[in-house]
């Protein structure tokens, strides 16, 4: 099976950094926020699975994830809330809204990676 | 009462004879069969399926062996990642504003911290200011007000006159870390972290490079993006300088 791309959205140049590094085998598409990801996602038909950061500029995380699923190109790409919020409702409100998981930074390398093999059905 | 016994005839006794001799000669056979399946057992050691057993036992040991070392490299691994990214990162731009996002990325993203203050001396050594601040309405302390912190969290005052970090629990302290920024040698400033996110209930050990790395680069990369950033700025005022004595 090809390694899935997947979509990183997060503001922190940081964060865009580590993901590159940790997940070298996933062909990755970057957003510093949530308009330049729906963007992406309209340029990049074949992403496999949004990693999605809650606090952003412009658009934040909920009406990014929002937007995806009222819209059928998107609506069934798998979304995992990577965020800092250490409030259980805020980390609810994602899921209500159609997240399929959440890491909550610092989050380990293996944690990330293990989530993402199970939403995407791949191995590194 | 009457027991008959038959009459002894001339065979008999060679018969007795001949099974005695026979059962004795089957006797020392067993005995010799013996001796040589205990020898024969203590020269092959256990038998093949106690053999098989302990190979077993054997690999099953090495595969829990390799799970922890795999485990204890993966996190090696996520540690120097961690490390290598926030070094690459603070040196990346020469935009003081960008180093001191940045450290706040480290400190929010990396250590998990919910509420904390990079303070830097002010350029006569008087004031000790917040550059940046996170949480820090929700600090009941009364340290870090108006843009400054006035001094009183003895952790705090003591890093930035000793340049130590320090770790908490300290005593009179609420802070949980104290990061000292230091440029030459000199204590410029002092990253302080207030507190955690609720679900890291603690700094790890790793955490301890990560601040280690705070400690020796931070300062340096904002010091040296500051300097660059003036001198633009000077280098700029010069060219208007020179464009408007050309033009004159």
């Amino acid at each position: 099976m090809p390694p899935r791309k997947v979509l990183i959205v997060d503001d922190s140049k940081l964060l865009h950094r580590m993901f590159e590094m940790m997940l070298r085998q996933y062909p990755l598409v970057h957003a510093y926020d949530g308009k330049e990801a729906l963007e992406r996602l309209a340029e990049n038909g074949d992403v496999d699975l949004v990693l999605l950061d809650m606090n952003m500029p412009r658009m934040n995380g909920l009406e990014l994830l929002e937007a995806m699923k009222g819209d059928a190109r998107f609506k069934k790409i798998p979304v995992v809330l990577v965020t800092t919020e250490g409030s259980e409702e805020q980390t609810q409100r994602g899921l209500d809204a159609g997240a399929a998981a959440y890491v909550k930074k610092p989050f380990r390398n293996e944690e990330l990676i293990a989530v993402i093999q199970r939403l995407t059905g791949s191995a590194a | 009462m009457t027991v008959r016994v038959p009459k002894e005839t001339e065979e008999q006794p060679q018969r007795r004879a001949d099974a005695l001799a026979e059962l004795q000669s089957t006797l020392a056979r067993a005995g010799e069969l013996l001796l040589s399946l205990e020898q024969s057992a203590r020269r092959s050691g256990p038998t093949p399926v106690n053999e098989l057993q302990d190979r077993l036992n054997d690999v099953v040991q090495d595969r829990d062996e390799l799970s922890r070392r795999l485990a204890e490299y993966e996190q090696q691994t996520g540690r120097l990642m961690n490390l290598y990214v926030a070094t690459y990162q603070l040196h990346a731009t020469l935009d003081p504003g960008e180093v001191q996002s940045t450290i706040a990325e480290i400190a929010t993203n990396l250590l998990g911290a919910e509420r904390f203050a990079l303070l830097f001396w002010n350029a006569d050594g008087t004031q000790c200011e917040i550059a940046l601040g996170q949480g820090l309405s929700q600090d009941a302390s009364g340290f870090y007000s108006a843009g400054k912190y006035g001094g009183g969290d003895p952790a705090v005052d003591a890093t930035l006159t000793d340049g130590v970090l320090r770790m908490g629990p300290i005593d009179g302290s609420e802070a949980v870390a104290v990061v000292p920024l230091t440029v030459q040698g000199a204590v410029v400033g002092a990253l302080v972290i207030l507190k955690l996110f609720e679900h890291k209930a603690k700094l790890r050990p790793e955490d301890r490079e990560l601040l280690d790395l705070l400690a020796a680069h931070a300062a340096s990369a904002l010091f040296a993006a500051r300097v660059y950033h003036q001198t633009d700025r000077k280098l700029k005022t010069l060219e208007s300088l020179i464009q408007l004595v050309k033009r004159g």
